[in-house]
């Protein structure tokens, strides 16, 4: 029983997903509801009419008491969580004991970023930014929303099955060798063909990765390039599960006994699938994409009941069309959150995928467009503050500077097929306020006029960024198909002979018979939470083995109680203990966050802040709480490079905690020392 | 322990909505609030929040099919109760545990219905004025006083055991079982200056119970006016209370035991009968008790087998063995006349508890409400300790595994807070009484018998018609009278003592069983490491509730760390005071946070906290 629902403040839906059940459970009540004979109503318009009354009452609240809902629960243990940004209110469900509260509000979170790398900067215009969730036009509202649907499917699935996405940090592919191999080719080979290459119509690639499932076997970026942030990369990642996905992982975890997981499990991993390579059948993608269970209604009466949005067919994107993504980028001269980049993501082999971001030609637009809307945002809280007159002005850049460079900006569109007639207006209208002799000048007066050139410049960055290749329509720039197909082919001829090894050691990366010196260690995960990326012994093995977890109830058991423990230690993390051991039944966990410098030794604790229960959820993909700790915490350890670590580990609880201390103590050094560890 | 209003467990808003009042399009929201806290909010926020909240919590609760329980803004909480179209909504801040919230919104609505019956009923025969200061008082009781660590708990308030000689708590449990030879008595309990001596109910209701007595302690108004004196003494007072079946199924088992029970039948009336209802230590002959008395090994652990006995810690067990003739009891003991009417009417019975004075000495055999099957018998021996009953001679019992009397905590959040941690008793007589879930809403009138002496309050759940059984009345109270005077005049002189034994650590230890909290946190100072370890228990707390195979933690930031361990009888939180913390952060097994266990079990033995 899960919903999630996104609605603007006058309820209207702009975006909504939901298990089968709970759409069950929305017809039955409806249509005990509904007057024999009659058809029942759409569901969308069940839905919006059962949850009206609360998004209502919750804009009443923000308006009368300056508060809002954050969360239900009822005597049934039915979590709602709610969650406003700007005017689009966020309600996420759970009815079926599955997911807890932060569970909820990450998923609402999650939600929220994917769209912001779907649509930037039109996330700031909230007006904007509805029209985009909610096309007119209902055979794009279809299609948009089955693509966020199955986005936000294959993020579920994979926070339930994958630890990397557990503890939202990166998981490489433990083969040095191998690994150090691929960057080479993606380095020395791949990149340079590919940017040296007519063909890619302005286009530059910046990152080049490849993944095997959700594991990273090589990851590239060229020279003087920002570092893809480990939240874009792991959002990127769920898109590329999204469109080419893994089902491994959800097979593994079936609660069936070990001899049939086994066999269903090397069974999955030999099948060849239906190759998305074979660009002649179309459908190929879309197959890959309907296995995963979006609408998989069995129910004749459901399907009756379908509206609009699943009996229309949608034909499928062109599968060589690039993805548009907003993603941050930091230069010397500041952090530049959502600007554009192309991705795009070749399937090798099922379950290998090489994904290029690439740089489009006019993505100066966008760092414009990024410092005027800072610049109006700072002018708007400066006037709303009660700053007026040449006070309001100043500020970094002044606002005479603003005026001559947007000036330019406006003349520079200008030839760029971009209408900038309204913009044009609303500028000069902004300008004959503010800087004319005897007009009002800067008072609270020129608030409304900030607010609408903030709209205007988002409306700009529409037309530049969303408006061409979103579609997939014919996209004017984008690396050609015969470019793209070479970028394969070489990948391919590099990996061929890895490929079958790849795919079993993607599943068990390492395992706890690695660790023969750690006796009752049950489990561990470590994070190197600078960098993103985590460690931990695969616990979704398929083959039967007295050595290790296996599949079945006792792998199941572990899982359920490693999910539980991460759960636990963000809790306590929240509140700003850093430390946690737990005795849980037969189990001993143990919890330690802990900072490092650049050689390694260990440094001195901090109080860490202590975080309301309605903040953002810990974790990275959807806000990164890490590097917000690692600057809160820089601040104490200035001209130092500071490095934070996370170990969780699962002992059996007979192990005199004395020992166990100690093996956290050896793991958590021996870990990130290449040379000591035996995988690494 | 000092008196602190605290301040993240007080309450931010109460109200009370009916939403029967409000159906039709024109009806002002303002017809449907029965209540609100605090009282001088505008009405337009009232009608704001109650509106609001009542409406969302509908249409929740439609979709969910299930009420709501908790509702949380950005700013503030509240715990929520739908029933018969009734909403109540209990706001509290945001740092204070939601169980805990829950908690004290179950336990201020069954006040309400004990005092005044079910609440539609009440509110037809009622103004809304009238009850509206019912609630008022009943919510200021409920956060009154304590500090924050009892809101935490939600747990009893008792006096300071440390201060006061065993002997008198013994005495208190004395007079109880006295009072209880009347078949019209269900169970009763012992008040001083708004805390428990002694009780033989469940908590949940002795706090129900208190809540009367702070009223009528601080010279307020009586409570709907339903209190009337007796004629025997304008000490005594009477009011009408209601319990729900299961509650009065759990105490009534009590008398229904005491008759069945088979060891003590085949000797009745083959002794000479004692025709008193009273008698204290004091009044056994020495010669009886003493001998049986001192089998009793020195380094037991002892406890009157009440529910609640805070009063023995184990430096008093040793004086316990020479009671007879202690001087401090002796001017509390006069001898009453025998009231052999009484004796006769109730003769088999009495028959019984004869027999059993003569041999056992005079305590030995007292009921409890929550321990009991059917078979009374084997399951009294299992609770009693070692010692088989009859030959077991100590008036005190030892205190029962933990294993065994610990109710499982982990039921609803509401059985919790129903039962206040006796689920146990209230399971077993659930056992007796299927569908007693469906009897948990019909009520039966009761009635509470209330006699003060100054600070003391001696208060008995009693039949309804024992007021109009003159001779019990006279009886109960003559049999009580001389040694409520006593026992208040030595709990008078006990001077209030240091709060709580100070060291250097802070601790908390919750018994589950008793709901009652021993701590050396004293509230007044509020000092840095009291204020982080309050938190740290609430934490725990709601983790502790919500897992049920959490045994232990030990939770650290860069300045504390508490260890935190549980039974099913306990919880107990200590933190260790002083100093920075050694190696802390990194996982190092020299990390002083993880001495914690060692040091707790060590430093709390001599608070009597065992966790061995």
């Amino acid at each position: 029983m899960k919903c999630l629902l996104i609605a603007s403040e006058s309820a209207e839906v702009l975006f909504y997903w939901t298990d089968p059940e709970f759409r069950q459970n929305v017809q039955d009540q409806y249509g005990a509801s509904q007057e024999e004979g009659q058809r029942p109503p759409a569901f969308e318009d069940s839905l919006n009419t059962l949850f009206a009354p609360i998004i209502i009452s919750c804009s009443t609240m923000v308006d009368r008491l300056g508060d809002s809902y954050a969360c239900f629960t009822t005597e049934n243990q039915h979590n709602y969580v709610l969650h406003q940004f700007d005017e689009c209110l966020y309600i996420a469900v759970n009815g079926d004991g599955q997911e807890c509260e932060d569970d909820l509000r990450r998923k609402i979170y999650v939600m929220k970023k994917m769209i912001e790398v779907l649509f930037g900067m039109v996330n700031l215009s909230s007006n904007l930014l509805r029209k985009e969730l909610r096309p007119q036009d209902t055979e794009q509202r279809t299609a948009l929303w089955k693509h966020l649907q199955g986005l936000l499917e294959t993020y579920s699935r994979l926070r339930d099955n994958d630890q990397s996405f557990l503890v939202e940090a990166v998981e490489r592919l433990i083969h040095p060798t191998l690994c150090e191999q691929c960057i080479e080719f993606l380095e020395r080979r791949l990149l340079p063909a590919l940017n040296s290459s007519s063909e890619r119509s302005g286009e530059e690639v910046l990152h080049a990765f490849i993944l095997v499932h959700t594991k990273l076997l090589a990851f590239y970026s060229s020279r003087n390039t920002s570092t893809l942030s480990p939240s874009d990369l792991l959002a990127l990642i769920v898109m590329t599960q999204s469109m080419y996905p893994s089902h491994t992982d959800q097979e593994d975890h079936g609660p069936e006994d070990v001899e049939s997981v086994s066999v269903s499990g090397l069974e999955m991993f030999y099948t060849p699938q239906p190759s998305p390579t074979n660009r002649s059948s179309s459908g190929s993608e879309r197959t890959a994409r309907e296995d995963t269970p979006v609408f998989e209604f069995v129910d004749p009466d459901i399907q009756i009941a379908e509206d609009s949005l699943i009996t229309l067919e949608v034909s499928p994107p062109d599968p060589l069309a690039p993805t548009r993504v907003f993603l941050e980028v930091s230069l010397k001269d500041g952090l530049y959150p959502m600007m554009p980049h192309s991705m795009y993501c070749r399937p090798l082999w099922p379950g290998i995928t090489l994904v290029l971001l690439t740089k489009i030609p006019n993505s100066s637009v966008a760092m414009s467009v990024y410092s005027y809307l800072e610049a109006f945002a700072k002018l708007e809280k400066r006037l709303s503050e009660g700053q007026e007159g040449p006070a309001a002005a100043r500020g970094q850049p002044t606002v005479h500077d603003l005026r001559s460079k947007l000036d330019k900006f406006i003349k520079a569109l200008g030839p760029c097929d971009i209408q900038t007639s309204q913009l044009q207006n609303v500028w000069s209208e902004f300008k004959k306020r503010a800087f004319t002799r005897g007009g009002p000048g800067f008072t609270r007066e020129l608030i409304p006029w900030c607010k609408s050139m903030k709209t205007q410049l988002c409306g700009v960055y529409k037309q530049c960024f969303l408006n061409a290749t979103t579609r997939g329509a014919d996209a004017p720039q984008r690396l050609s198909p015969a470019l793209q197909e070479l970028a394969q082919a070489m990948v391919q001829e590099t990996l061929v002979d890895w490929k079958d090894f790849l795919l079993v050691k993607s599943k068990r990366n390492i395992t706890m018979v690695s660790y023969p010196d750690f006796p009752g260690l049950v489990h561990f995960i470590c994070v190197d939470r600078s960098s993103g990326q985590m460690i931990a012994p695969s616990l979704n093995i398929t083959e039967r083995s007295t050595s290790e977890l296996g599949g079945g109830p006792l792998a199941q058991f572990i899982r359920g109680k490693v999910w539980g423990l991460v759960r636990t230690a963000r809790q306590y993390l929240q509140k700003g203990y850093s430390t946690a051991t737990l005795r849980d039944g037969d189990f001993y966990f143990c919890y330690f966050l802990w900072f490092e410098n650049e050689t390694g030794y260990k440094l001195d604790e901090v109080d860490l802040p202590v975080l309301p229960d309605d903040s953002p959820p810990i974790g990275v993909l959807a806000r990164d709480y890490y590097r917000k700790l690692l600057r809160y915490y820089s601040k104490t350890h200035a001209g130092e490079v500071v490095k934070c670590y996370e170990l969780l580990t699962v002992h059996l609880g007979v192990i005199p905690t004395e020992y166990i201390l100690q093996h956290c103590r050896q793991l958590a050094s021996k870990l990130w020392e290449p040379s000591r560890n035996p995988l690494l | 322990m000092a008196e602190l209003m605290a301040n993240s467990g007080r309450c931010t808003y109460f109200f009370l909505y009916d939403g029967t009042k409000v159906q039709g399009e024109g009806d002002p929201t303002r017809e449907g609030i029965c209540y609100f806290y605090p009282e001088q909010t505008p009405v337009d926020q009232q009608e704001l929040l109650c509106g609001q909240l009542a409406g969302v919590g509908r249409c929740v609760s439609e979709l969910s099919s299930s009420p709501v329980r908790v509702l949380r803004l950005r700013h503030s909480k509240f715990a929520i109760k739908m029933e018969d179209d009734f909403f109540w909504a209990l706001g509290c801040a945001m740092d204070f545990p939601t169980v805990s919230m829950c908690d004290r919104l179950d336990q201020l609505i069954k006040l309400f219905c004990f005092y005044n019956g079910p609440v539609r009923q009440s509110y037809q025969t009622n103004s809304r004025e009238t009850l509206a200061l019912c609630w008022s008082r009943y919510l200021f009781y409920l956060q009154a006083g304590a500090t924050e660590l009892h809101h935490i708990f939600s747990c009893l308030r008792t006096i300071d055991s440390t201060h006061i000689d065993p002997l008198l708590l013994l005495k208190a449990a004395l007079i109880l079982q006295a009072c209880q030879r009347c078949p019209l008595v269900l169970a009763g309990c012992i008040l001083f200056r708004g805390r428990v001596v002694s009780t033989q109910m469940p908590p949940c209701l002795t706090v129900r119970v208190m809540a009367h007595e702070t009223q009528t302690y601080n010279k307020d108004e009586r409570l709907n006016g339903v209190s009337s004196s007796f004629p025997l003494s304008r000490a005594v007072t009477s009011t009408t209370v209601h319990l729900t079946l299961s509650e009065l199924q759990d105490l009534r088992s009590t008398t229904v035991d005491r008759e069945s029970r088979p060891h003590s039948t085949p000797s009745q009336g083959s002794r000479p009968r004692r025709t008193r209802l009273s008698r204290t230590l004091s009044d056994t002959p020495s010669t009886e008790s003493n001998p049986d008395l001192e089998p009793e090994p020195p380094g037991k652990p002892m406890r009157l087998d009440a529910p609640l006995s805070p009063g023995l810690s184990r430096g008093a067990e040793q004086r316990v063995a020479t009671p007879t003739n202690d001087p401090l009891l002796s001017p509390a003991s006069p001898r009453f006349p025998e009231i052999s009417p009484l004796t006769n009417q109730k003769g088999p019975r009495r028959g019984g508890q004869e027999e059993e004075d003569e041999e056992d000495g005079p305590l030995e055999k007292s009921r409890y409400y929550s321990f009991h099957s059917p078979d009374g018998n084997t399951s009294q021996t299992e609770f009693q300790g070692e010692a088989p009953p009859p030959t077991d001679a100590s008036p005190l019992g030892n205190p029962p595994p933990t294993g065994r009397r610990a109710p499982e905590r982990e039921g609803s959040p509401e059985g919790r807070a129903a039962s206040g941690g006796s689920g146990g008793g209230r399971r077993s007589g659930g056992d007796i009484l299927p569908g007693a879930g469906v009897k948990d809403r019909t009520v039966v009138p009761m009635t509470l018998y209330q006699h003060r002496v100054k600070g003391l309050l001696l208060a008995l759940l009693v039949e309804p018609h024992l007021q109009r059984d003159t001779e019990a009345m006279e009886e109960v109270y003559h049999s009580s009278l001389a040694s409520l005077n006593g026992l208040e005049a030595h709990l008078r002189t006990v001077a209030p003592g240091p709060a709580g034994l100070q060291g250097p650590y802070t601790f908390a230890h919750y018994d589950c069983v008793q709901n009652t909290l021993t701590t050396n946190v004293s509230g007044r100072a509020g000092g840095d490491q009291d204020h982080s370890f309050v938190r740290a228990t609430s934490l725990l707390h709601t983790h502790f509730c919500n897992s049920d195979a959490l045994q232990e933690a030990i939770i650290r930031s860069a300045r504390t760390a508490v260890y935190a361990t549980r039974s099913v009888a306990q919880e107990t939180y200590f933190l260790q005071h002083g100093g920075a913390l050694r190696n802390s952060g990194v996982p190092n097994h020299q990390d002083t946070a993880f001495t914690l266990p060692s040091k707790a079990r060590h430093r709390l033995l001599k608070h009597g906290v065992s966790l061995l």
